[in-house]
């Protein structure tokens, strides 16, 4: 008797299959009730196709599992499953669990509050665009760094200098890359108004391409496409501190008046933030890595923190458009800050519904 | 239609791009997988134009005799001999390209990124001054991290490691929270600007 | 010139000097400061420890360059000594151009170490078996969602050049779902990356190792849970080696520990010039302060 419940004991129970949610198909997640013997090897999962009725392998899990994902499913099979519970030689086997099929979904649930969010937030910037459109004067905090462009552009033409634009580390799948591209695309016009060299060195081919494009179009909207040069967007190097190096070369050769280092950036943010410190050039930082916002604050005269990367654009243009999409980031981010103040004052109250927040 | 044509592509493969996350179909899981490999064959293609414009733009300086000439020429150079090692040689483990990077790249790299300690005394030393209340609390917990994270910050109270720990954490996590909250909005609202054709910059027009 | 006015205006290349100095004086004094552990070391660390040997796989996306290898490569020689020991089969990847050449000496030391202990074949690291090294990919984003659907559609042959469907490790080892923990070494935003699409897509559990001047930015990660362990800078490495001698898998620890040394004494030094820094400039504020009064 004693030995029939050690081995009822090492046999897995409630075995139960399902279907994995929110996936392509072709996936069946099995759970089972760990057995609480610590010395026993692991589980192993054993499947069986209908209308088979042999049960064949299809994977091990460690003795710390208690649940399986076959990747093996077939859509159009329908299976049961066991586990057996491996110790040394001997195997206990589970009852079998239901049947079950895998199949594909068309919609991922677990995604539902940020397809909540982003219809809410488009929302949001339709409206304040519409309100911008009708001509309502929509207020928008001073922003020193983006107030320094025209000082700075200035300095750089009254001394007869080139102005270096750089737009950080990231490909152009980073956002703060794009942000720094609509920048660019400010800063040329006014280079090309001016008449000032203009230094845009980029890491990657994409971006270089895009700034390239930028710079050019920026000079033919201002009829200034006789002045454009090819050199002003050079394409330099994917490595990280050589890309650095290079841009400290250039500080050091061309004298830039001014800085502009704006976008993604890396470790190597001080290297080339403190060489333009050294030649005492006007220098104005921006980027969303909050890590290297304290080096920039240390060496560049502005610097813009974080999302004012991001409204630089709108403020430069002075566009009521994209002054309107202000806006609505800002009715977004506070919204969100209500919503998380809400929640959390519910947790107190042991009402957690934080996990709706989570996003698969 | 110079412009036309871009936002259109711009809208539609992004709104397909959005579609596609909250569908987890194969067939949505296909288009996602045959838009994420032509990114990379359009990146190559991006490769080839930004190799030229470095050859050029260091040919154009060579001719110029220029008095910093000499550094396209290494430019130049370097970047020919390599290309030309790894296609005649290959780059296997033991190449002679990989000697020429582990015994020449790495030490140069591993030198540009230890500058980084040189900058940054020197930028805290002249940044790290006790001009007003926020510099006082910024320098006091600087203090305290420095230690904390040193091996000797142990010996000197074993509280400090706690602290340190506790500032990274807490009030650092904090305020980092509160800046990737607006880069978060600000990174959501530039692409919804972008596909719905409100941000027009990146197309160099400004309107 | 007065010495208040001195000491707050040390010109920079007498502090780039004494850097170097205190750089140096470790490696000819053999000083040994014992490390406190991080509590992200450790959890990495057990983490790692909890993987059932000959089960699951941890993947090392190996993306540090040239520039930090003094504090990655360290860590992966760590991480690969650690699982080697355990009997966990590792992949390894890279998405930075620069890494591969890196990350073969990396696998190479580890194995050429233990398989000069080993007493027969079956003791031995045996390359497709034991371990795999991938080799370096472009489009990193399109890759890492690709690699949840098959991790040989997107490497059809590895960094050797053999087809890794052919090799015994990868017909087991299909994606994601038979990877245990993605360890990501770093300077760059590698494991953001990894953490946006591998992990809110397929969730795989992440690990990293980030130089000293990235770790920061990633303490969010580690409390949220998205990250299952964090090494920080050599002073990471070092708690990783230390690790290692405490739970009996290594007898000596390695270069981190070493290069600690160095870094202590910088700080130390830095911390110095602050002081100094002040107490002139305060010295100085005093003075103007009294010249104006008087």
């Amino acid at each position: 008797m004693f030995f029939l419940l050690i081995i009822s004991g090492l046999s897995p129970q409630s075995v139960v299959a399902n279907d994995r949610p929110n996936d392509a198909g072709g996936c069946v997640i099995i759970t089972w009730d760990s057995v609480s013997d610590t010395s026993i090897d692991g589980y192993i999962v054993l499947r069986q196709t209908l209308p088979d009725t042999t049960f064949k392998r299809v994977g091990f899990t460690g003795r710390l599992k208690n649940e399986f994902e076959d990747n093996s499913a077939v859509d159009s099979e329908r299976y049961v499953y066991r586990i057996a519970t491996k110790k040394g030689e001997m195997y206990y086997y589970s009852p079998p669990s239901n049947v079950i099929h895998s199949s594909p979904q068309f919609f991922h649930t677990g995604r539902l509050n940020t397809l909540i969010a982003v219809i809410i937030f488009t929302f949001l910037l339709v409206y304040f665009v519409r309100r911008a459109k009708k001509g309502e004067n929509l207020f928008i905090r001073k922003i020193s760094g983006i107030d320094a462009v025209d000082e700075a552009i200035g300095r750089a033409t009254e001394m007869g200098r080139p102005i270096l634009y750089v737009p950080g580390l990231g490909d152009i799948d980073f956002p703060s890359t794009i942000a720094s591209m609509n920048i660019l695309g400010e800063v040329a016009k006014k280079v090309a108004m001016y008449d000032i060299p203009l230094i845009a060195v980029n890491c990657y081919p994409v971006v270089f391409t895009v700034a390239r494009e930028i710079v050019h179009e920026a000079f033919l909207n201002q009829g200034k496409i006789e002045k454009y040069k090819d050199d002003y967007v050079r394409y330099l190097t994917e490595s990280q501190f050589g890309y650095a190096g290079a841009i400290n070369g250039i500080i050091l050769r061309e004298r830039p008046a001014t800085c502009f280092f704006i976008g993604p950036f890396f470790a190597e943010s001080l290297l080339m933030a403190e060489t333009g410190n050294q030649i005492g050039a006007v220098q104005i930082a921006g980027t969303d890595q909050v890590l290297q916002l304290p080096f920039f604050v240390t060496a560049c005269d502005y610097t813009l923190l974080g999302e004012e990367v991001y409204a630089a654009s709108a403020y430069l243009s002075r566009e009521p458009i994209l002054l309107g999409s202000l806006k609505a980031q800002d009715f977004g981010k506070f919204l969100v800050l209500l919503i998380l103040v809400f929640l959390t004052v519910l947790s107190f109250f042991n009402l957690n519904l934080l996990s709706f927040l989570k996003v698969e | 239609m110079k412009q036309r044509l871009p936002l259109f592509i711009c809208l539609v493969v992004g709104l397909l791009m959005v579609i596609q996350f909250y569908i987890p179909h194969p067939v949505s899981v296909g288009f996602n997988s045959i838009i994420n490999k032509w990114v990379v064959i359009l990146s190559a293609f991006a490769l080839v134009l930004g190799i030229g414009n470095l050859v050029s733009h260091h040919i154009s300086k060579i001719k110029k005799a220029k008095a910093d000439r000499w550094y396209s020429l290494v430019t130049l150079i370097s970047m020919t001999l390599m290309a030309l090692v790894g296609l005649v040689f290959g780059i296997g483990p033991d190449s002679l390209y990989q000697k020429i990077f582990l015994n020449i790249l790495t030490p140069l790299g591993a030198t540009m990124f230890a500058l980084l300690a040189y900058y940054m005394a020197s930028a805290a030393y002249r940044a790290f001054r006790v001009r007003n209340i926020e510099a006082s609390i910024l320098l006091a917990s600087a203090f305290v991290v420095m230690l904390g994270f040193m091996p000797i910050g142990q010996f000197l109270h074993p509280y400090f490691p706690q602290v340190a720990e506790w500032i990274m954490r807490v009030p650092n996590m904090a305020s980092q929270r509160g800046i990737l909250f607006g880069v978060a909005f600000g990174s959501i609202a530039t692409a919804l600007k972008i596909i719905l054709g409100i941000e027009r910059s990146w197309l160099g027009s400004g309107k | 010139m007065k010495w208040f006015e001195i000491v707050s205006r040390i010109d920079r290349r007498i502090i780039y000097s004494l850097l170097t100095i205190f750089v140096i004086i470790p490696f000819f004094l053999k000083i040994k400061i014992p490390q406190n552990i991080m509590p992200q070391t450790e959890r990495l660390f057990k983490f790692i420890e909890g993987i059932p040997p000959n089960d699951k796989a941890v993947m090392l996306s190996i993306d540090y360059t040239p520039q930090t290898m003094p504090e990655c490569h360290p860590m992966a020689i760590a991480l690969l000594r650690h699982c080697f020991k355990k009997g966990i089969p590792v992949l390894g990847v890279s998405f930075d151009p620069q890494a591969p050449g890196l990350a073969v000496v990396a696998f190479n030391t580890v194995v050429d170490e233990f398989n000069r202990q080993a007493g027969s074949r079956s003791d031995s690291l045996i390359y497709g078996r034991d371990y795999v090294y991938l080799g370096w990919k472009s489009g990193r984003v399109a890759a890492l969602i690709e690699m949840g659907e098959g991790i040989t559609g997107v490497f059809p042959k590895d960094y050797f050049d053999n087809a890794t469907d052919t090799l015994t490790l990868l017909k087991r080892i299909v994606n994601y779902k038979d990877i245990a923990l993605v360890v990501v070494l770093a300077a760059g935003d590698y494991p953001q990356e990894w953490i946006l699409y591998a992990q809110t897509r397929y969730g795989v559990k992440i690990g990293a190792g980030l130089t000293a001047v990235m770790a920061p930015k990633y303490y969010p990660f580690l409390q949220t849970g998205q990250f299952s362990g964090m090494m920080s800078g050599m002073k990471g490495a070092a708690e990783y080696e230390n690790l290692l001698v405490r739970y009996g898998y290594a007898t000596e620890t390695g270069k981190a520990e070493m290069a600690m040394n160095s870094q202590t004494l910088v700080h130390l030094l830095i911390i110095f010039l602050i002081v100094i820094g002040n107490i002139g400039y305060l010295a100085t504020r005093k003075e103007s302060v009294k010249r104006l009064n008087g």
